[in-house]
């Protein structure tokens, strides 16, 4: 089945040899408020659909339920917007079965850490070649500013008016520590070049990549991360010719910390550490197995699949 | 037990009397032990014999709660009941007519339990009535008292004793010694037994082939010896090549047959064996059996893959079918073709796990919030368990629909021949309509007459949609406004409309003309409410059974037939409320849920006769239930 | 030749992406004659296929007729079209029924190995075209006009990219000497599988040249490796060598430089007679391609674990090159 509609897409093309363009990805005008941060992450997605010159009808995005999970309804791909939390399954059964296509996951904060979170765990460990993207802005928005296990502690919101109870639930040392996670990476929606490059590493990565994307919400968190914004000290990048380097922001983020990623140790250490926040490729194995692989089948054809079913069936024969 | 009366008193004493042959249709045989002491083994193998010999049989496991429970506790009970017949036999019957049992704990449980026929034969361990435990010594008399009550042929049998002249450890022997008195009784061929032994033991040693046959001989010599009677269950010819298995094997190798390639699950009593059977064969057919993290990811992946165009099943119980839920709405929703089993057990909640109930139908059928029309079926036999997957696979693609297929823990654990099936590669075609799309298709180009629509798959170029739970328009678009609720919703809906067009009447089992009573029935409870029919016809009473397959849409033409019966009765294993309880009136009782479904779409009184026992229902207490609604006045 | 027990071998190795090709035919086969059945048949035969279809369970509940009717059978039967479709069918069967012939293939004598490679593949292309063909055809869009060409055997240099991707896997049986690196790298595109079974006289390490950084390349002599062929997402060249040859495996998953995808297991001596076209020069090019290939650079010290250098210290590289140099009578930078 995929044979055919890998070769029909060449003659739906009429032969043609034209590069995609950003625009051959455009879906439906997007509705996001304005000075949201998925509209910067929808064109980091284009330019990077691009650049690898992905055929739309070969690559599909999956989202759970929020305001980043309209996200597949924004572009000219396949799309399958599901249910709160269930995005990785979904995006699990496509790749396992279609290893072909291209499948990359968007989920919110709420969605991917609180009620996704056994999802994400497990989807980590099978190492399922996926991009997933957590578009992380600390708060439930789509539901009106509702608190969300990556809400700073003491944050009013709708559930919790007199400040949040907890700790805020840090994603990246949860992904770092489960067994078999292969690529953990953190950018940020105000630093385009570093967004980009690091989707892309994502997206190059064989294996389930996991990149959180702080975010800003216009509406309910438009604060969270402004000090950052304003003062580039605060960050640090994570460098490495097996991460990502981006060279045109480094005269603005002067501190670069070299981070072999391979390293795991020290990925959590900086995940772990509080004095600036770290953007970059904290961890990527690509030696890590894949489930998709592992459980590989030899394909067999009707005719076979019954010759060998009368040899069970002799099993049980009377 | 009508059949075998008489038997007990037609059986010789243990003295040199030749053996007494007795002749009968049917007999109904036990074999329990503790936990562990292979009774299982004993009684598969002298299943599989007896039906290779051309007997109808239906074996149903006693199995304990636990993995390891306690030694000699009646709540450790564990072995296999199988009903032997001369001709096909479709349940597993009333009570029990012979038992081996391998310590009177065991027994005395199936005493309690009302598992035993009053008359009936009982060959016991007797290694506990000299133990060196005085414990065990009054345990013992305390239960040979209590068996006391009744008429039961107690046969003391020195196993024991016996195994030890023969291997070490008796507690791994004894039911093959078993195996071999049953052989001897019931005189089963003894090359078929050897046969099936080496079956049964493909994965052992030579020596422990040797080890087992040489204790089957010994039990059949000892039998031989000190058993003084024959029971002939004559075999009838096999005109047809029949295989036999479980409900569970066969729903695994109907999915193989229909093409599935795909089994995502979650480990769950009693529908785990069927992912059992499939990991263990499912890669040499190109499938894959996924372990997923929850029920909830099991039904999540299996609508991933069904979405990227392969055939994809999801298999669980009523607790898992519960967290299901939101995505099977999902499903639905974005008419995604998908294959659901439930095989059902007893709830609420944890309810009884190993044990047969169908108490899952309205859940099944009702269980999604929002309107969230599917289909469900519910086979029969062990035998429709095998050919409902591919008419499931066939509905779900043709329809873009959730199909849900409703089997029990009876069907699940059941073994009974059937015939062997002849396949069809049609059956394993690539789903249908993956012809490439063209600039103009939809995702939901629903036909308005119909509400039907081609299915698009990624990698058709041409079809870049994104599919939504939210309510959306033929191409996909969210729904802002009214109207296209309303309009998806009945498009969605029609299609159960347009299912039930092409489905036909189901058929009266009796009499197609009316009479007194109808007794509507589903899934396993099949067999015995027909043997219960037959009984009572038998002795001229005006009754019928109806038994549906089909139970969203219910199968057409269902009204009138009701209508044509004096009174109907839906006979099931789940609760209602017994009309004449404390106060149940006629307004608050609860009734079945196959009553409940009958009386909302037919408006005919139909009532309801359940019960909820933890295990099949027996024909003996459906013949009650009937003559009471009969000639009685009949209860609401 | 095709007797060689090493085809057994090598087809086994192969047995997944062989498999993948031939149930792609196989079920545009059963799509494509399902739907010449569809347009062909009475209603009665359309009910009764869908009475087969439904299944036993169905029996007696589904009224087949009727259930038939809910979906016309799609695209158009207009007669052009429908011929057109039958001879895609017959193609697809023809190829079907080819068995493992249509994975072997022997350079003859008189024959170049490019020009067998691409007749081999030439027949594989003709079953990609008729299953576009077919699908075209379902689909309702056949333009005899435009898709007329499309049941010709189709050389490799015309196949596109998703035809490059599905490219079957082909065993090819030769003489050492009829072994031109030059003639294969054509192939090294998509996931193009071609596994060389090389008999009699043989340079020592002719795949060398085939080596790119994303084009798996092995010799082997045994098979030992062969495993790891059908499991690469990409082009591989592999050769079953005689004895004596070099064996090496070159797997672009090994990392970004030479060195780290390169390992070499016994390295030959270039022989100093001409192999028929194949000049004592070449044949030394050869090893010494490959062994520059394995150098490690010295700024990267030895370590255990991740990033070993393939082929261990960098004094054995250094000796075994100066040695095969020696070896060749040529002086080092030649």
């Amino acid at each position: 089945m995929s044979l055919s509609c890998e070769l029909l897409h060449v003659i739906q093309r009429k032969g043609s040899d034209e590069p995609y363009g950003m625009d051959s990805y455009e879906g439906a005008r997007a509705r996001w408020c304005a000075g949201c941060g998925d509209h910067g992450i929808l064109t980091a997605v284009q330019r990077l659909l691009a650049a690898e010159q992905l055929v739309p009808e070969q690559t599909v995005f999956v989202s759970g339920i929020g305001c980043s999970s309209r996200f597949p309804h924004y572009l000219k791909t396949y799309g399958f917007h599901g249910i709160h939390g269930r995005a990785l399954p979904v995006s699990t059964g496509i790749k396992l079965h279609r290893p072909e296509l291209s499948v990359f996951t968007v989920m919110g904060d709420g969605d991917c850490t609180s009620i996704g979170a056994a999802h994400w765990i497990h989807a980590l460990r099978y190492n399922v070649d996926l991009t997933v993207m957590m578009l992380d802005n600390a708060i439930y928005g789509l539901t009106k500013k509702q608190t969300s296990p990556t809400t700073p502690q003491g944050t009013v919101s709708n559930t919790q008016p007199r400040g949040s109870y907890l700790p805020a639930m840090n994603p990246l040392s949860v992904s770092l520590g489960v067994t078999n996670a292969s690529f953990v990476a953190q950018t940020a929606e105000w630093v385009p070049a570093h967004l980009y490059a690091t989707l892309r590493a994502a997206y190059q990565h064989k294996g389930t990549s996991f990149v959180r994307i702080l975010q800003r919400c216009p509406v309910f968190t438009p604060e969270i991360f402004a000090s950052a914004v304003r003062d580039p000290s605060q960050i640090a990048l994570l460098v490495h010719d097996d991460g990502v380097i981006v060279p045109e922001i480094e005269k603005i983020y002067k501190t670069q910390i070299h981070h072999d990623p391979r390293d795991l140790a020290a990925a959590r250490h900086y995940a772990e550490s509080d004095d600036r926040i770290h953007l970059g490729v904290f961890f990527r194995d690509p030696s890590r197995p894949r489930y998709e692989e592992t459980r590989r089948t030899t394909p067999r054809t009707p005719t076979e699949r019954n010759t060998r079913l009368e040899e069970e069936f002799d099993k049980y024969a009377v | 037990m009508t059949i075998s009366a008489g038997t007990t008193s037609a059986v010789a004493p243990q003295t040199g009397a030749p053996p007494a042959h007795l002749r009968v249709r049917e007999h109904t045989i036990e074999i329990v032990s503790d936990s562990g002491e292979g009774a299982q083994k004993c009684g598969q193998i002298f299943a599989a014999v007896s039906a290779k010999m051309g007997n109808g049989i239906w074996t149903v496991e006693i199995i304990p709660a636990e993995v390891q429970p306690p030694p000699r506790v009646p709540e450790g009970a564990s072995g296999n009941r199988i009903r032997v017949g001369a001709g096909p036999v479709t349940n597993w019957g009333d009570q029990t007519d012979l038992v081996v049992a391998f310590n009177e704990q065991a027994l005395l449980a199936r005493h309690r339990v009302g598992a035993l026929a009053p008359d009936a034969i009982l060959l016991i361990e007797e290694m506990w009535a000299t133990s060196q435990d005085p414990a065990i010594v009054a345990a013992w008399e305390a239960a040979m008292e209590e068996l006391s009550t009744r008429e039961y042929r107690i046969i003391p049998v020195p196993m024991q004793e016996q195994c030890l002249t023969l291997v070490e450890n008796p507690r791994k022997g004894k039911n093959m010694f078993a195996l071999g008195m049953l052989a001897y009784i019931y005189d089963r061929d003894m090359e078929r037994i050897r046969d099936q032994i080496a079956t049964a033991f493909r994965k052992k040693s030579e020596a422990v082939y040797d080890s087992n046959v040489s204790l089957v001989n010994l039990g059949y010599q000892w039998a031989q010896e000190h058993i003084g009677f024959r029971i002939d269950v004559p075999p009838a010819p096999i005109d047809t090549p029949l295989v036999v298995m479980n409900g569970n094997e066969a729903i695994g190798m109907g999915a193989i047959a229909a093409g599935f390639e795909l089994c995502a699950m979650y480990p769950i009593t009693p529908a785990t064996s069927v992912s059992h059977y499939l990991s263990e064969v499912f890669e040499r057919f190109g499938g894959v059996v996924h372990q997923a993290e929850d029920e909830i990811a099991a039904a999540g992946v299996a609508i991933g893959a069904s979405y990227a165009g392969k055939v994809a099943l999801t298999i669980t119980s009523g607790p898992g079918l519960a967290l299901k839920t939101e995505f099977l709405g999902l499903a639905i929703m974005t008419e995604t073709p998908l294959v659901v089993v439930d095989v059902q057990r007893g709830g609420p909640s944890t309810g009884l796990p190993t044990k047969v109930e169908q108490s899952d139908l309205l859940a099944a059928l009702f269980g999604q919030p929002g309107d969230a029309p599917h289909v469900i079926v519910a086979p029969a036999t062990i035998e429709e368990c095998f050919h409902v997957m591919i008419t499931a696979r066939r509905i779900a693609e043709t329809f873009r629909a959730v199909v849900m297929v409703l089997t029990d823990a009876n069907l699940a654990t059941g073994v009974a021949p059937y015939p062997r099936p002849t396949l069809d590669s049609q059956w394993q075609a690539a789903p249908i309509d993956l012809a490439p799309v063209g600039d103009s298709d939809l995702p939901y180009a629903w036909e308005e007459e119909t509400g039907l629509s081609r299915r698009i798959v990624p990698g058709q170029p041409g079809g870049m949609f994104t599919l939504t739970g939210l309510s959306h328009d033929e191409r996909s678009k969210v729904a802002y406004s009214s109207g296209i609720h309303q309009h998806s919703s009945a498009m969605r809906s029609r299609k159960l409309a347009v299912l039930q067009s092409v489905l036909t009447p189901p058929v009266v089992y009796g009499d197609e003309e009316g009479g007194d009573l109808l007794v509507v029935g589903w899934g396993s409870t099949k067999g015995a409410i027909e043997e219960a029919v037959d009984r009572v016809r038998a002795d001229g009473l005006k009754v019928s059974s109806l038994h549906l397959r089909f139970l969203s849409p219910l199968e057409p033409g269902i009204k009138a037939i009701l209508q044509r019966f004096t009174k109907v009765v839906a006979v099931e294993i789940n609760y209602s409320d017994d009309p004449d309880a404390p106060y149940i009136t006629e307004e608050n009782r609860r009734r079945g849920q196959m009553a409940m479904l009958l009386r909302s779409s037919t408006l005919v009184d139909v009532d309801s006769w359940t019960r909820v026992p933890g295990e099949p229902l027996r024909p003996g207490s459906i013949v009650t239930a009937i003559r009471e609604r009969v000639l009685s006045g009949g209860a609401a | 030749m095709l007797s060689d027990p090493r085809v057994a071998v090598a087809l086994d190795a192969l047995a997944q992406p062989i498999a993948e090709f031939r149930a792609a035919v196989e079920g545009a086969l059963t799509q494509a004659s399902g739907f010449l059945d569809a347009h062909h048949a009475s209603p009665a035969i359309r009910a009764s296929r869908a009475a087969f279809e439904l299944g036993e369970f169905a029996t007696g509940r589904i009224d087949a007729g009727r259930f038939a009717t809910l979906f016309p059978p799609l695209g158009s039967g207009d007669p052009a079209s429908l011929a057109m479709l039958d001879r895609a069918v017959q193609t697809l069967e023809a190829v079907n029924g080819e068995a493992s012939d249509l994975f072997v293939t022997e350079v003859t004598e008189g024959r170049k190995l490019g020009a067998t490679i691409d007749a081999a593949l030439a027949r594989a292309g003709q079953a990609f075209g008729a299953i576009v063909l077919a699908e075209l055809i379902r689909a309702g869009r056949y333009d005899a006009a435009t898709h007329d060409r499309l049941l010709d055997p189709a050389e490799f240099r015309t196949w596109n990219r998703a035809e490059r991707r599905f490219a079957p896997p082909l065993v090819i049986v030769l003489r050492g000497a009829d072994l031109h690196s030059g003639a294969l790298t054509d192939f090294a595109d998509g996931r193009a599988k071609l596994v060389l079974v090389v008999s009699g006289p043989c340079a020592p390490a002719p795949l060398a040249r085939c080596i790119t950084p994303g084009t798996f390349v092995m010799q082997t002599v045994d098979g030992a490796g062969l495993d790891q062929v059908a499991s690469f997402d990409g082009p591989a060249i592999v050769a079953m060598v005689p004895e004596g040859c070099t064996t090496f495996t070159h797997d672009p998953r090994g990392g970004a430089e030479g060195w780290q995808r390169l390992s070499i297991g016994t390295n030959a001596v270039a022989p100093k007679a001409p192999i028929d076209g194949i000049s004592v020069w070449q044949m030394a090019e050869d090893v010494r391609l490959l062994t520059d290939l394995a150098r490690t650079p010295f700024s990267v010290p030895a370590r255990d674990g991740t990033g070993t250098p393939a082929i261990g210290a960098e004094d054995a590289v250094d000796r075994v090159t100066q040695w095969l140099l020696g070896q060749t009578g040529l002086q080092d930078g030649a």
